[in-house]
């Protein structure tokens, strides 16, 4: 559309290669290359095997799977309640209101998440509420970093929505709970189900604040990689970390076609 | 002066041909409507005089020089779309100095042709506002004063009024024609599917369907004596009806019609073309006898459907006093003159 | 089965019980509300109904207050008492007295500052090609993009370790072409290593917008610019730029805040000599349970990302992001 010649849009070809191939792809290659590896001196890889998988879905590997899946699903929901709450509730307000609540619950984007595990840990370490050397703390801190973005999603979701739609369904007498429950709630499903989707891969890969705060029988996927890889054990450092991009994709999978079935427009 | 010559231009996206070996010479200052429906290839054959396809085979040539491998920068040329497509970021007087700028004339000399551009459209009190100030039709002079800034060679039009209200659409009609008598050395490449427009503007007409040509000729050819079923229908409404060829004239239903058969041989089968609005009504020569099945009022006159022997005929009548009521016998005829035969096979030729 | 029910929500309201306005039917196209700018609000009534409506939003905040802003403030307020007593600002004093915690400031800055630009000019250069010089599978890079950002940061690190590590896939490459014994790419420990994982990693935060602005901008446009004589060049510079600005300027200081934040890329990266604020309050309160000094680190970074999202909503605002 924008270059014409021949020879100019194989340029621009060439150049997109160049720059997306072994910055984007080699990377993720690299990661998948190495989980199947004992060692990697020279080009490539050497020494195949599957071993790094059996380890990396059996004992503490596995208990960090299971850790990361609740942790993530148990934050993703409680954000994407409260995230919708607010974002129902802000767009009822008048615009000052909106604006104030929209920078309320954006604010944990802007914060570090370090910052946001500190605070979580100074706070929940003391009476009245001690949640420090808990799993709990854990899945707080990820509900607080995520539920910014379920927010986001769904009220950017509730301005698309045609007001059409409830008008007319308060027009037929429909009172404002019904319109909620009937109308509003099941045309927005599309969009909870993809927000929900993104809580969940942030919360699967969330490192800073998890490192801040982790007991010793509460760790995430995303330490377990960072303990191997540590410990100089790359390869299955590598495997984890194939297991928890597999598993965020398988999820988030599942979500998009949740969401194709959802989306009737 | 510069006009357009497509030779045996085929254009083919994805295995299919959108553009069927395309023939046609625009001559220097002519204006050229390519008339059809949507899908009939007449934008393909624009955007292939701009450069934004490039024909398959086939070569397109701009004042006698060859463009086919040109981008579509160094061709010269103006364009005017469907929605305008002005720079919404640039002021108007921004936006029809674009070209300009573009092809770098020189700096002192653009206010002033900016200026020309503006005044010959009207907006000349417009230069400083934003294209989102404007109103359609005003957005539309702007698109065209911009196309004419770079004088031009050839023009292109692609649907340029089918965003505006009729209303509108008619005041802009009268403008594009007081400024092409304004620049008679420009060439215009005027796609539409608005007969109206085609009829009003154009000096000679492409008639396009299904990536092919069908027909080109002046308006008063394409109205009077069409080639194809397809023009008659398209240009103008037409009553097709199916004939035997006779000596000196048509038998339609039993009937003998007299007319003008031309090169027709007889015996041979062919579709009669008379315009609904040379039908009369009453008898006269070559009278049809039929009931009336719909009638319906237009203010100015009435549009009768009537059942000639199973064929439904449409006539155009001045308004009727006592409007004919569904199911009365009526008798319409026509001139021998007003109609044409178009033999069988030419249409799909 | 969420289709059919939805339909019904959608087709047949519920029968208008005791509280219905006497029967007015809205009948709108889809698309265009009826009452346009009457819309929200004229549903909801007047005042009362508008205060029952405000205290909707107390429940949220509530919460959000209990878990986010109440935290925020106890590390603001630890961060003016120090454990071990001493006057309010001595934690400032010694903090920003120290070398390591000014060398942390300019590393963070210049690292964000550098990896923002980057991300930039590279995302800008990928989406225009992916957007306006489309080639089969464009559409599947696309989507590999939005995959991208569901992925944790320090993946990337991670892979650069294999392939610019000191025994990884570039030097492997040069010492078996020139059959030296060492090759030349030590830079993964420095600060150039995290600079180059940053721009990896939030380049896709850029080119989303940018893709998305680009999908809006009307090809005719540009079709109607080649007509008048703009070379491809022209075109980016005076009709791609000026409209994709406010979507550069979003996706580059949404960029720039995340840089600053960015943790596990520079934890991965296991240097010693790059330290950024976030590191360093890991490192102070985890490390050397030195909590006021993390606090006061954590009230500066705080202020420098929140006064530059601040900023972001600003921009976004007015790109109507």
């Amino acid at each position: 559309m924008l270059v014409h010649s021949k020879g100019g849009r194989w340029a621009a070809w060439g150049l997109f290669g160049l720059l997306f191939l072994p910055l984007f792809a080699l990377p993720l290659l690299v990661v998948v290359a190495a989980s199947f590896a004992t060692h990697w001196s020279g080009a490539f890889p050497s020494g195949p095997t599957t071993g790094n998988y059996a380890a990396a879905v059996r004992g503490e590997s596995l208990q960090a799977l299971t850790t990361s899946l609740v942790t993530a699903v148990t934050a993703s929901l409680l954000a994407l309640t409260i995230g919708t709450w607010a974002a129902l509730a802000a767009a009822g307000l008048k615009k000052r209101g909106k604006r104030c609540l929209d920078a309320l619950f954006m604010l944990p984007v802007a914060v570090s998440s370090v910052v946001v595990g500190l605070a979580v840990l100074v706070a929940f370490s003391r009476p009245p509420v001690l949640l420090n050397g808990t799993g709990s703390i854990v899945v707080l801190a990820h509900t607080i970093l995520v539920t910014a973005f379920a927010y986001q999603s769904v009220s950017a979701a509730i301005v698309r929505l045609d007001p059409a739609y409830e008008q007319a369904a308060a027009s037929l007498g429909a009172r404002p709970a019904h319109v909620l429950w009937r109308v509003r709630l099941p045309l927005l499903l599309p969009s909870l189900t993809a927000a929900a989707g993104l809580c969940f891969a942030l919360s699967m890969g969330e490192l800073s604040a998890t490192m801040m705060l982790y007991p010793p029988d509460w760790m995430p996927l995303p330490v377990r990689v960072f303990t191997a890889t540590d410990r100089g054990s790359l390869f299955g450092g590598s495997a984890v970390a194939v297991v928890l991009m597999a598993t965020t994709l398988l999820v988030l999978l599942a979500v998009s076609r949740v969401r194709t079935r959802a989306s009737y427009r | 002066m510069s006009g357009i010559r497509f030779d045996s231009v085929s254009v083919a996206y994805n295995g299919t041909t959108v553009l069927d070996s395309l023939d046609l010479t625009v001559e220097p200052g002519e204006v050229m409507a390519l008339l059809g429906p949507s899908g009939s290839g007449k934008t393909t054959a624009l955007r292939a005089v701009a450069g934004f396809v490039r024909p398959l085979s086939g070569r397109v040539l701009i004042g006698g020089r060859d463009v086919t491998a040109l981008p579509p920068h160094k061709r010269g040329i103006g364009m005017v779309v469907q929605q305008y497509a002005l720079f919404p970021h640039m002021r108007v007087e921004e936006n029809v100095a674009f070209g300009l700028r573009a092809q770098k004339a020189p700096r002192a000399e653009i206010p002033a042709r900016v200026a020309e551009a503006l005044e010959m459209t009207g907006m000349g009190a417009y230069a400083k506002r934003y294209p989102r100030e404007l109103s359609g039709g005003q957005q539309q002079r702007v698109a065209i004063a911009r196309a004419l800034a770079i004088r031009p060679g050839v023009l292109l039009l692609d649907e340029p009024l089918s965003a505006l209200d009729a209303q509108l659409r008619s005041g802009m009609l009268t403008e594009l024609a007081r400024l092409h008598r304004e620049l008679p050395e420009v060439s215009i490449l005027y796609v539409t599917h608005d007969q109206v427009e085609a009829l009003t503007l154009a000096d000679r007409i492409a008639v396009m369907d299904r990536a092919r040509l069908q027909d080109c000729g002046t308006p008063q050819q394409l109205y009077r004596a069409p080639r194809t079923e397809f023009t008659a229908s398209f240009v103008g409404n037409a009553n097709l009806l199916p004939v035997t060829v006779a000596d000196g004239g048509a038998v339609f239903a039993g009937r003998p019609l007299a007319l003008d058969p031309g090169r027709a041989a007889p015996g041979s089968t062919a579709t009669l073309c008379v315009r609904p609005h040379l039908l009369g009504l009453g008898e006269g020569p070559n009278a049809l006898r039929g009931t009336i099945a719909e009638v319906q009022w237009r203010g100015s006159t009435h549009r009768l459907y009537v059942d000639v022997d199973g064929h439904r005929v449409k006539a155009d009548l001045p308004e009727l006093r006592e409007t004919p009521a569904l199911g009365d016998e009526v008798t319409l005829h026509f001139e021998p003159r007003d109609a044409v035969l178009l033999s069988a096979g030419v249409s799909h030729a | 089965m969420p289709d059919a029910s939805g339909r019904a929500a959608t087709q047949n309201p519920a029968p208008a019980g005791p509280s219905a306005p006497v029967g007015v039917a809205v009948v709108g196209r889809a698309g265009v509300p009826a009452v346009a700018g009457a819309a929200p609000r004229g549903l909801w009534g007047a005042a009362p109904q508008g205060v029952r409506r405000a205290l909707w939003v107390l429940p949220p905040v509530a919460v959000l207050a209990l878990v986010f802003l109440y935290p925020l403030a106890l590390v603001v307020q630890q961060s003016f008492t120090p454990e071990n007593g001493g006057g309010a600002f001595d934690a400032y004093a010694s903090v920003f007295a120290s070398a390591s915690f000014r060398e942390a400031l300019g590393t963070t800055v210049w690292l964000a500052v550098g990896a923002t630009a980057g991300c930039l000019l590279l995302g800008f250069t990928l989406a225009l090609i992916i957007a306006f010089v489309p080639f089969p599978g464009a559409k599947a890079v696309a989507r590999f993009i939005d995959v991208f950002l569901s992925f944790p940061s320090f993946l990337i690190t991670l892979a650069l370790l294999f392939i610019y590590g000191t025994v990884g896939m570039a030097n492997g490459v040069w010492t078996d072409l020139f059959g030296v014994a060492e090759g030349p790419f030590r830079f993964l420990t420095t600060p150039w290593g995290v600079l180059l994982a940053e721009i990896t990693y939030f380049t896709p935060f850029v080119m989303r917008p940018l893709l998305a602005a680009f999908s809006q901008l009307d090809t005719a446009q540009l079709e109607v610019a080649a007509g008048l004589g703009a070379r491809p060049a022209r075109i980016v510079r005076q009709v791609i730029l000026p409209e994709s600005l406010p979507a550069l300027a979003a996706g580059g200081s949404l960029v720039l805040v995340m840089c600053l934040n960015e943790f596990g890329i520079v934890l991965f990266t296991g240097a010693k000599d790059v330290t950024t604020l976030p590191m360093l309050i890991y490192g102070k309160a985890i490390l050397e349970s030195d909590y006021a000094a993390a606090c006061v680190v954590a009230v500066v970074n705080i202020a420098i990302s929140v006064g530059l999202f601040g900023l972001y909503r600003v921009v976004g605002k007015r790109a109507g992001a």
